[in-house]
């Protein structure tokens, strides 16, 4: 098993409690801050490639010119969740005339508390050996996809909500931490609200249109685990009622594509589209 | 058809500086993640010698045949980073590929590892023992490709 790959699943056993000791995990995470890249397979990569090629195909055929879109990273179906990671995602030119998208996502960076702003291609943002080749995406109402498209092509504006520090399982409406999914929901919030120029407005009226976080439960044996054995997982930034009743809420992926059609962001009647091998 | 081959030269893109960059950061939401990026050394198909990164060539046909086995010739180091001649072992033909950086995924592949070729719609994919080591983008798959880090 490459390191990565182990240091994943000792990770998960840490973070999202499979009963296994404290003890165990903390080594195995140490040895993972070391970020050896892991090695790609041949099917993965051509998966991943082909799964790029669909989705392109697919949001090209759309019509559409902003979406919100998630992949399937990691399996979180024991908590609910079928997507793991969103960005926000433009309809943009090719070299050919045609038209091709990028992503503007959040990545933590490996091994790390820290996180960064990436634009890219379809391709790197699958390339990325998931846990299910899916992906699903969901187009704002045409005057929201004016209003992302306007930050988008201003790189300042894009960035102004990120915030570096990085937990994985970030609380919703703290700004100690950002993780990837609450940045993309921040921003979206700034690109729609044009007086939101902070994370705490952005978190007032995300709150006001009533989007509400995921709640996970994390016992406290898993949150030590969790803490110790990664420097990408913190749960301080959490209420302590809240967090010592092992509930964790942080921004997922469904919860942010369920509450776009909820608060009518999107169209009405229309469920993401998604876009399998 | 060995000289014809010789003529095209593979140079990997500016892609690949930004691809070291994504083997770094991992993809993480949530509960989700510790999934790394596995973006590959890219690389770009020139002719004539001339490496124009970033252009869209038809790949020559010993590297777009699925299946087809080549052996690493010779390593060689540039300015730019590494140029691989890849010899046919059917027939001798060959190809070279240029990649700027760290080499064909991410070590330096010898002279004498088996190479193996698979087409996707976007491209060939090189491997060696089970692990693709380059992409080698057409058209299509250079429209699936950008890689930009934002924010320090």
């Amino acid at each position: 098993m490459a390191p990565h790959k182990h240091f994943e699943a000792l990770l998960l056993a840490a973070a999202l409690g499979l009963g296994l000791g404290l003890g165990f995990f903390a080594p195995a995470a140490h040895a993972g801050r070391s970020c050896e890249a892991r090695k790609p397979t041949t099917p993965s990569v051509e998966r991943g490639l082909q799964l790029a090629e669909k989705t392109l195909a697919s949001l090209n055929a759309s019509g559409e010119r902003v979406v919100l879109l998630a992949r399937a990273g990691q399996d979180l179906t024991k908590y609910g969740l079928r997507y793991s990671h969103l960005g926000l995602a433009w309809r943009v030119p090719d070299a050919q005339g045609g038209s091709t998208w990028h992503v503007l996502h959040k990545l933590n960076t490996c091994g790390s508390a820290e996180s960064a702003i990436y634009r890219q291609g379809l391709g790197e943002f699958f390339l990325d050996d998931p846990w299910r080749f899916e992906a699903a995406w969901l187009a704002p109402t045409p005057p929201v996809q004016a209003q992302l498209l306007e930050l988008l092509q201003d790189t300042r504006r894009a960035l102004r909500l990120h915030h570096k520090p990085y937990s994985l399982v970030s609380y919703a409406w703290g700004r100690t931490y950002q993780q990837s999914n609450q940045w993309a929901i921040e921003t979206l919030a700034a690109a729609v609200e044009r007086g939101v120029t902070s994370r705490a407005q952005a978190q007032a009226w995300l709150q006001f249109k009533g989007y509400e976080p995921a709640a996970l439960r994390i016992g406290p044996l898993s949150r030590m685990g969790g803490r110790l054995g990664a420097a990408n997982i913190a749960f301080d930034d959490h209420p302590n009622d809240k967090r010592f009743a092992d509930r964790i809420e942080t921004v997922t992926a469904d919860s942010v594509l369920a509450w776009l059609q909820r608060a009518q962001l999107s169209a009405p009647g229309r469920s993401p589209t998604v876009v399998g091998l | 058809m060995k000289s014809q081959f010789a003529s095209y030269l593979i140079a990997a893109c500016a892609m690949l500086a930004c691809a070291g960059a994504s083997f770094d950061a991992k993809a993480q939401s949530e509960a989700s993640a510790l999934s790394d990026m596995s973006a590959l050394p890219v690389a770009s198909v020139v002719v004539a010698g001339s490496a124009v990164a970033g252009s869209v060539v038809a790949v020559p046909l010993v590297l777009s045949t699925a299946g087809a086995v080549l052996v690493v010739k010779t390593v060689e180091s540039t300015a730019r980073g590494t140029l691989y001649v890849l010899e046919r072992a059917s027939d001798g033909a060959s190809a070279s590929i240029e990649i700027v950086g760290r080499g064909l995924g991410g070590v330096s592949r010898v002279a004498g590892t088996s190479v193996v070729v698979s087409v996707v719609g976007a491209g060939v994919v090189l491997s060696a023992a089970g692990e693709a080591i380059a992409f080698i983008p057409n058209a299509l798959g250079r429209a699936l490709l950008h890689n930009e880090r934002l924010t320090d």
